[in-house]
């Protein structure tokens, strides 16, 4: 085409200043960085209280922003999993519920929870806030485009929640919206409220589309001098592959939702085969209720390491900063991410085995879920083996680290009963799956928020967060999550089917009685325990104290801002220049147990510095 | 307390709990005793290492705890460390792996002399065909589904005149005989569930699916719908009886057949027309 | 890109330069515009949302047990007696490839910065997709005056009216979308903006020729996937 016209353009220097960057003044060879290949970026500073609060195109008030409404429709989700649990344990308490409230709350709770909260928050929340500052930018690449992203999300929101109040309420049917029963009388909310849930997600993807794609260019094109894809904070490589995973996933579910709304809005047969309804045969004919399903979960599997990647990495930079010890094994570490996401395209239909699709994919699919498990796998032993001769602060942020290892382990290893073909098919669609992804999705990476919580809490605000509350919170928190979901799977075991409103005397269950009240118990108490974290935010807020300059004595480049918290555009009148990776923790020789990522060579003589 | 203690009670009482829980699963029922195997495979390996990689959590934390002054180890990488760990799982998964592809190769080749049942699910009930004489089940149609025809079978096909039709949701079934379950939906998505068999498939309006097994128990079982099918899922039950070959004969016999179906209607259609002439 | 040249930063080629430019600081593509690798990667995943289209046509159009309309009957065009088929297709396809290659040249002038002859060939481009939205509006109506809809088809299985609609009216939104983005980026170049680096009415991000290249890519991967599209409904 035309490109021979770009070819003539020459990339200048942005600095003319000292091109050894981090302030020693030294020139020598070894503190070498090159020059910068794009120009300072030119930001819009807010000016009123709407442009630098509400429409505010600066990426850390929007990634507040993102963790606000997330956590708001989060708390709704818990109070709709309190619901559940009323039901399933103490069904005489809820003599208030219906079928119908309660398969509305399993859906409107599963869709909240793993999109509307887990996404948004790594992605949109921890995403926005971390990536400038920890590649050294002084904002995403597209900031206006990345206020938009919000405010579609809020829309989403907003959508989504309206479904409560319209006529039939939300959908009723599960989070997986499977055709044809989504969309048929029989089923909850099948007018209104399955339709505002498809718009609902249609607008999420638009709004997400324009978030990830500043989360991809800024890691890709928009990194400081001297910050290679080598020096990135795991944190970043899981918010940015989580990302990639996004931008190829969603798609599937913009077309799932889009056809099924069709489905219902015109009398489409995308997905509706012939269908004979209290004795009358309805207009719909030819189409695969299971093509959903394929759609659905092209999207689904994905969607659980877009929740997993981030918090992978979030871990991993947690474990690293408070054993005071590099990360074993990074770059093994790095590329089990990319493999992970890779993979993670090929595994989609061990959510289908039972499913009546064709049974020989099943070899496949079992094959492929358990190779996955080998880089996951791998990423486990790295986290322990950091701690191994590490010098570990018993901080509450380690502790929701240790939690999360305990969680993870126990849920990843369920994993593998159910992706592997046969040893799923007795325990599919019951509390075995349930309790399952609560601990690998749910739990764990609810551990990873929290410890990430009180880790940058100081960065956000200036002010730590109280640990004696903290721990309180994690002790409450870990113990019951892990005392709601270990004995959950033994009603797996029993073949206690899940989505039952209630079981009557079935046999099976009389014994499960007592543990679904102690299940329930135990999910009000570590519920109501997250009211201890709200509390401690706002007394923190106020009365917490000052943290001053990178309280963790961490390496990583968002703790090495001029002013914190940080302003806008992030790092004063001078970019940072990176000399190292992130981990040069209790280095040989070293004056101190850490060596920040700016640190130019000159200044740590004695020691031996890492090759990376 | 020191944290270490508590999480080292944790993964003691997930192993009490295991050992002592009067939770745990039904006796199998059927030839798929060897998918119990798999589960318990797969249950002490990923529980070895579940405890191990805690235990080895926990001594960390209790070793190498904060020391004012001391110093981590400086290690990035151990490369041959990494490759041990690496090639002992990947033994370890492919171990897991090759049982639960090879009962998953039975489990979807169905023997020859497998009994077919026709499984037909609606919103919120079942109702069951079985072969007549010849051993074969008649076609059907959605579109043909009345009252006087349940199963929608096409009256021009012959191998659908002696189906055996039970419009109940209680099936009998003969002891130690495989049987090809054919599942059908006429409305939504359903999945025909004993967890004493421990198989199971969705029911997908639009085709046809299937599994199969062999009971081996002789005994009275609970059907349970296992795919979300709407409000009513959580009461779409059903309930099955295993009898030996006596007993099946004569329930069986006591079953009426599509013909009979038939020749019935046209009665009471004849009966309908002299009264309507009187 | 053998003349780009970055201070302190050599050039390998082949497979090793590539990836010494992925193992480097700053930036992955060199001398890529953001915005530029932002359209790319958002494409990519465009792709994805097509693929799924196309993919589940595919499956309906071999789940359905009711037979498959023959294309060329259905979109034959009746013209002086004879019924030609694929004749209408065929023209809106010529202009679209045209449109694509008006759109090249005004990059190419848009490079040169010969604002007028850039802005023109932006207006040509436009009135090009233009003409094929207006083509498809009439093909539209053809078939839905022969009974076609959505949710029936008098030719034979009902998924063909379902998936026709929903595939070439999200293809038609996207070419829409193109065109009032080519209408308002030719007032921008008669205007001067990118000349002038003014910046961007909500964006506030300074002019530049090169988002016409940006808008490029887009109007041209419009037009690859109309050929797709073109492929599974007409030729198959």
């Amino acid at each position: 085409m035309s490109e021979d016209n770009n070819d003539k353009i020459i990339i200048q220097s942005q600095s003319s200043e000292s091109i050894s960057g981090g302030g020693s003044g030294s020139t020598t060879d070894i503190d070498y960085v090159r020059p910068a290949e794009v120009g300072d970026q030119d930001l819009y500073h807010g000016h009123s209280f709407i442009t630098k609060w509400v429409f505010c195109q600066d990426a850390k008030v929007i990634g507040v922003q993102y963790f606000l409404l997330a956590t708001f429709t989060g708390i709704i989700g818990l109070i709709l999993s309190w619901l559940m649990r009323l039901q399933l344990g103490f069904p005489e308490l809820a003599s208030f519920m219906t079928a119908e409230h309660y398969y509305q709350f399993v859906t409107m709770h599963g869709m909240i929870m793993v999109v509307y909260f887990l996404t948004a928050l790594f992605l949109g929340g921890f995403g926005n806030f971390l990536i400038p500052l920890m590649v050294g930018a002084r904002d995403m690449v597209f900031p206006y485009l990345n206020m938009v992203s919000f405010w579609m999300f809020f829309i989403a929101v907003v959508v989504l929640l309206a479904s409560f109040f319209v006529p039939g309420g939300p959908t009723g049917s599960g989070w997986t919206l499977y055709p044809p029963q989504s969309i048929l009388e029989g089923t909850p909310g099948s007018g209104m409220g399955i339709l505002l849930m498809c718009l609902s997600l249609i607008l999420f993807v638009a709004g997400f589309t324009m978030g990830g794609l500043n989360y991809l260019i800024t890691v890709l094109q928009a990194r400081t001098r001297g910050m290679t894809l080598m020096r990135m904070p795991l944190t970043v490589w899981g918010i940015f592959t989580a990302t990639v995973l996004a931008m190829l996933a969603f798609p599937a579910l913009l077309v799932g939702s889009l056809m099924m709304s069709l489905d219902k809005i015109l009398g489409t047969s995308f997905f509706m085969p012939t269908i004979l309804q209290a004795g009358e045969v309805l207009e719909y004919g030819g189409g695969s209720p299971i093509l959903f399903q394929h759609l659905f979960w092209f999207f689904g599997h994905p969607e659980v390491y877009i929740v997993a990647l981030p918090a992978f990495g979030i871990i991993s930079d947690l474990i690293s900063v408070h054993s005071r010890k590099n990360i074993f094994g990074y770059r093994m570490m790095v590329w089990a991410i990319v493999v992970i996401g890779g993979l993670s395209f090929f595994v989609w239909a061990h959510h289908m085995y039972v499913s009546g699709m064709n049974p020989w994919f099943g070899f496949f699919f079992a094959t492929t879920t358990l190779i996955i498990a080998v880089p996951t796998a791998m990423k486990v032993y790295n986290w322990v083996l950091t701690l191994w001769r590490g010098n570990i602060r018993l901080n509450t942020v380690m502790l929701w680290c240790l939690g999360f290892i305990v969680t993870f382990v126990n849920g990843g290893i369920t994993g593998i009963f159910l992706g592997n073909v046969t040893v799923d098919v007795p325990l599919s669609d019951t509390y075995f799956v349930i309790a399952h992804f609560h601990m690998v999705m749910g739990i764990a990476p609810l551990m990873v928020i929290m410890g990430a919580v009180y880790h940058w809490f100081p960065l956000v605000t200036g002010r730590m967060l109280s640990e004696k509350l903290g721990k309180w919170h994690f002790w409450f928190t870990f113990l019951g999550a892990y005392s709601i979901y270990f004995p959950m799977h033994y009603l797996g075991f029993i073949g206690v089917p899940r989505r039952y409103f209630e079981m009557y005397d079935s046999p099976y269950v009389t014994s499960a009685v007592g543990m679904n009240e102690f299940i329930s118990t135990a999910a009000f108490i570590v519920g109501a325990a997250q009211f201890i974290l709200i509390y401690n935010i706002i007394k923190s807020l106020k009365t917490g104290k000052p943290a001053g300059k990178n309280p963790w004595q961490a390496n990583s480049l968002e703790w090495l801002t001029p002013s914190v918290p940080p302003e806008h555009g992030n790092w004063g009148d001078r970019l940072p220049v990176v000399h190292r990776w992130p981990y040069d923790y209790s280095v040989p020789g070293a004056k101190e147990d850490f060596i920040t990522q700016t640190t130019p060579p000159s200044d740590v003589t004695n020691s031996e510095v890492e090759k990376t | 307390m020191h944290p270490g203690i508590i999480f080292f009670l944790v993964i003691l009482g997930s192993v009490l709990f295991h050992i002592f829980t009067p939770w745990y699963w039904t006796d199998v029922a059927s030839n798929w005793g060897s998918m119990d195997d798999t589960i318990t495979l797969t249950f002490w390996v990923g529980g070895g290492v579940f405890i191990a990689v805690c235990l080895f959590m926990v001594y960390c934390v209790f070793k190498f705890s904060y020391k004012e002054g001391r110093r981590a180890e400086y290690k990035p990488e151990d490369k041959k460390l990494e490759k041990i760990l690496t090639w002992a799982t990947t033994l370890g998964v492919a171990a897991l792996l090759a049982p639960g592809l090879i009962v998953w190769n039975q489990y979807i080749n169905v023997p020859k002399n497998a009994i077919h049942i026709d499984v037909m699910a609606w919103q919120w009930g079942w109702q069951y065909r079985l072969p007549g004489e010849d051993g074969k089940l008649g076609s059907t149609k959605i579109k043909n589904i009345n009252d006087n025809n349940p199963f929608g079978i096409i009256l021009e096909d012959p191998n659908g005149k002696d189906d055996i039709l039970i419009q109940s949701d209680v099936i009998h079934l003969k002891n130690n005989r495989p049987v090809k379950i054919l599942l059908r939906s006429v409305d939504v998505l359903h999945n025909w569930y004993v967890p004493q068999f421990r198989a199971k498939m969705d029911a997908v309006p639009g085709v046809v699916t299937y599994y199969w097994f062999e009971p081996n128990k002789a005994g009275e079982y609970e059907v349970l719908c296992a795919e979300y099918c709407g409000v009513g899922h959580y009461g779409m039950r059903g309930r099955v009886f295993v009898k030996n070959e006596e007993d099946y004969k004569n329930w069986l016999q006591e079953q009426e057949t599509f013909s009979d179906l038939i020749a019935k209607q046209e009665e009471i259609e004849f009966s309908k027309t002299k009264l309507a002439k009187k | 890109m053998s003349d780009l040249k970055i201070e302190g930063y050599e050039f390998k080629p082949g497979y090793r330069g590539m990836a010494e430019d992925t193992g480097s600081a700053q930036t992955m593509f060199k001398g890529v515009h953001w915005g530029k690798a932002m359209m790319w990667i958002f494409l990519l995943s465009d792709t994805f949302i097509f693929s799924c289209f196309l993919i589940s046509y595919m499956k309906g159009r071999g789940s359905t047990p009711v037979e498959w309309p023959n294309p060329s009957e259905v979109f034959a065009l009746h013209v002086g007696g004879v019924d030609v088929p694929l004749l209408l297709i065929a023209i809106m396809t010529f202009v679209l490839i045209t449109s694509s290659g008006t759109m090249a040249l005004a990059v190419k002038y848009g490079y040169e910065k010969n604002r007028k002859m850039c802005g023109w060939l932006i207006l040509a481009t436009a009135i090009g997709g233009l003409t094929f939205v207006g083509m498809q509006a009439f093909e539209w109506s053809k078939l839905i005056h022969e009974g076609v809809r959505p949710w029936e088809n008098p030719f034979g299985a009902k998924q063909f009216g379902s998936f026709f609609f929903m595939i070439t009216g999200f293809h038609g939104t996207h070419v829409s979308i193109g065109v009032i983005f080519l209408f308002i980026y030719a007032y921008k170049t008669f205007a001067g903006h990118y000349d002038e680096r003014k910046r961007g009415w909500f964006t506030s991000i300074k002019g530049d020729y090169v988002e016409i290249e940006i808008l490029g890519l887009y109007w041209h991967f419009v037009d690859l996937v109309w050929v797709f599209i073109f492929a599974f409904f007409y030729l198959w």
